[in-house]
């Protein structure tokens, strides 16, 4: 509760600027509900539920806000305190550079190093498993689907797979 | 007469040889997850989706039904032998199963467990194979304004029982049903959100949603933390509970599979809610209630029991009404969907050997499951020593794959990668992702009942509260949501409270 009260008042409080990115959202959804047409209640319109849930998103990003005024909220430092926030970091760039190379690269080429780094970045599992498992897992599932089930994973520029 | 009838070519479907060999994956499946503890159900079922597409319909949501209620009898194997709940409906068991086990009575917690399972389970589907049909036949009377009025019941119903505060999750609710609605107009035609890519004139798929907020955010979370999983030791011997384990655990099990049951079908609950019910309930029951917590068997066999029935009852609104209570049903709404099928109450009459051979085959699992988790806990138990660093780069490259494979299009492993971020960002933040799935789906529907509603009714918004059904709903929602402002309903809804990701 201590660390709740700290972010009172304070700008850096991850509850208030949650409310905010609420607020922007619901904003925007009430304005395609608008752009849509809202139309009336015994003819509602493209835009007639998405313009009052945009209402309803509003009026509760301003409830998180103001709570988050009057009661504090953690600090962002303090949502990653003690935890290994490196680890999730590094999987999201992998994961963010593998779905960005997947369809150029081809499925082959581009798992194996995905795997490798998986295995060997994060909590080191040792070369002679890491390397086996990260050849062997993706030729097995490019052979399974291509082969066996007959459904086309990219292969990319250089043809592979 | 005609149940039987009906019962009889149930089993004709589920003992076909395709058929049994579908439950049998299903439930392996289902144990394997269950074991496993940072891969749930739900992972799994969005993961497997695809794999429905290859056979008939039967197959596939014979399987995908098989993954869920496999999950609850393997979820409580790691309850008790590691003190993690290997999914989220067994997080009770630890508080017992785990204390037994210390004592050196794992034997006849794994024992009491699963037979309890099996009791709870086969109870779940007699009920479900009388209730079904009679509420179905019911069901046809219903119109849009009682639809909209189940649904928003819902929605209402998960978002009072999620963790963390109560506006949060009806923001969550509200986000899903936006999700829910990109894409073109089921009335008018016209595209919505689609900013003008023809990707997402669709939709987004349920499966990209679903593995990114369950599946991505998951392992993100969990890599956070060091996992160390402590596996009992000791030689597992004596499965079966003696008699008078079996005495103090025949009323738990019993109250246990009628609360389950009824939990289940209640739009919003599920398993979760059951077996936590079910435990406070047998505390409150018992002459000595300091015994639990410290290796009650009472505090296993009734949780357990209730689970394994909620998962039988959860399949009631979907099959009967086509409304999903909560998000595995609503993945299983969406393997129907593939296969161009509409759970509701023309189901039962249209599709007969569909919905006999379902449950039929849910009787098969239950006996497999039985045969899996007594005689084969010595490899599940090799199977918990698998380290989680090589568990969770397998897990992601099977999550983009089954995303992948489900529409053969790169633009849902963005989809996927981006509700992954976002999901992990909602959970530190105390945004649950539960809400957001169950409004994703229920959203489109929603829509579609309550437009209808109001042009059948001229716009007249009484037609809400002149219906006794939806009156009923929407009455008990608005209690709900009122209710969290008085302290004592809110004590009591923290105490309920659910981590559906857990």
């Amino acid at each position: 509760m201590a660390s709740l009260n700290a972010g009172k008042g304070k700008l850096n409080n991850s509850e208030l600027w949650a409310g905010v990115a609420g607020l922007v959202f619901g904003t925007l959804v009430i304005w395609s509900g608008h752009a849509l047409k809202v139309g009336s209640i015994s003819d509602p319109g493209s835009g007639y539920v998405l313009f009052y849930t945009g209402m309803l998103i509003w009026i509760l990003a301003v409830v998180i806000s103001a709570s988050a005024v009057v009661e504090g909220g953690r600090t962002f430092a303090e949502l990653w305190a003690g935890t290994r926030w490196s680890k999730p970091f590094t999987v999201t760039v992998c994961l963010v550079a593998f779905s960005v190379l997947l369809e150029p690269v081809g499925f082959i080429l581009a798992s194996i190093p995905l795997l490798l780094l998986l295995l060997r970045a994060i909590e080191p599992v040792r070369w002679t498993l890491a390397l086996p498992l990260a050849v062997l897992v993706p030729l097995g599932i490019w052979w399974i689907l291509s082969r066996l089930l007959l459904i086309q994973l990219p292969s990319g520029i250089f043809h592979v797979g | 007469m005609d149940v039987l009838v009906s019962i009889a070519h149930g089993f004709g479907v589920a003992l076909q040889p395709v058929n049994l060999a579908y439950c049998f994956i299903g439930v392996l499946i289902g144990t394997l997850v269950g074991v496993l503890p940072g891969i749930g159900p739900i992972s799994a079922m969005s993961l497997l989706l695809p794999v429905t597409l290859s056979g008939t319909p039967e197959s596939g949501i014979i399987m995908m039904a098989g993954i869920y209620y496999g999950s609850m009898y393997g979820g409580s194997t790691t309850s008790i032998l590691v003190n993690i709940p290997g999914e989220a409906a067994s997080i009770v068991t630890c508080i017992d199963g785990h204390q037994m086990a210390k004592q050196g009575r794992a034997g006849p917690a794994l024992g009491i467990s699963a037979l309890g399972s099996f009791i709870a389970g086969t109870f779940a589907l007699i009920a479900l194979m009388l209730i079904a049909p009679s509420l179905a036949s019911v069901a046809i009377a219903f119109g849009p304004t009682e639809y909209f009025g189940l649904m928003v019941l819902g929605l209402v119903v998960l978002t009072f029982l999620t963790q963390g505060s109560m506006a949060k999750a009806l923001l969550m609710a509200c986000v899903g049903v936006v999700l829910g609605l990109i894409g073109l107009d089921s009335i008018t035609g016209q595209p919505r959100l689609t900013f003008g890519r023809m990707d997402l004139i669709d939709g987004i798929g349920l499966v990209p949603v679903v593995m990114g907020l369950f599946g991505v955010a998951e392992v993100l979370l969990n890599l956070e933390q060091v996992i160390k999983r402590d596996v009992l030791d000791a030689r597992i011997s004596r499965l079966l509970p003696d008699g008078k384990e079996w005495k103090a655990s025949a009323g738990p099990i019993g109250r246990g599979t009628i609360l389950g049951f009824f939990l289940g079908i209640l739009p919003g609950g599920g398993a979760v809610v059951a077996s936590f019910a079910s435990y406070a309930l047998e505390k409150r029951l018992s002459r000595n209630p300091e015994r639990f917590g410290k290796g009650a068997i009472e505090g296993v066999a009734g949780p357990e029991a209730a689970n394994n029935a909620a998962a039988g009852g959860a399949f009631i609104p979907l099959m009967t009404l086509g409304i999903p209570p909560n998000v595995v049903m609503a993945l299983l709404l969406g393997a129907f969907v593939i296969h161009g099928l509409q759970p509701g109450p023309l189901l039962i009459s249209q599709n007969p050997g569909l919905f006999w051979g379902i449950v039929a085959s849910m009787y098969m699992g239950n006996l497999m499951l039985l045969v899996l988790n007594l005689p084969l806990i010595g490899l599940w138990v090799q199977l918990l020593r698998l380290p989680y660093n090589i568990l969770f780069p397998l897990i992601l490259i099977f999550s983009i794959i089954g995303v992948y494979c489900s529409s053969n299009n790169i633009f849902d492993v963005h989809v996927m990668v981006g509700f992954g971020i976002a999901g992990y960002l909602m959970r530190k933040l105390g945004y649950e992702p539960a809400p957001l799935v169950l409004a994703f789906v229920l959203g489109p529907m929603l829509e579609n009942n309550l437009r209808k509603s109001l042009i059948l009714s001229q716009g007249d918004l009484l037609v809400f509260v002149q219906r006794p059904i939806s009156a009923t709903c929407l009455l008990a929602a608005a209690a709900l949501l009122i209710g969290p402002s008085l302290p004592s309903l809110r004590r009591k809804r923290e105490l309920i409270a659910l981590d559906e990701g857990a």
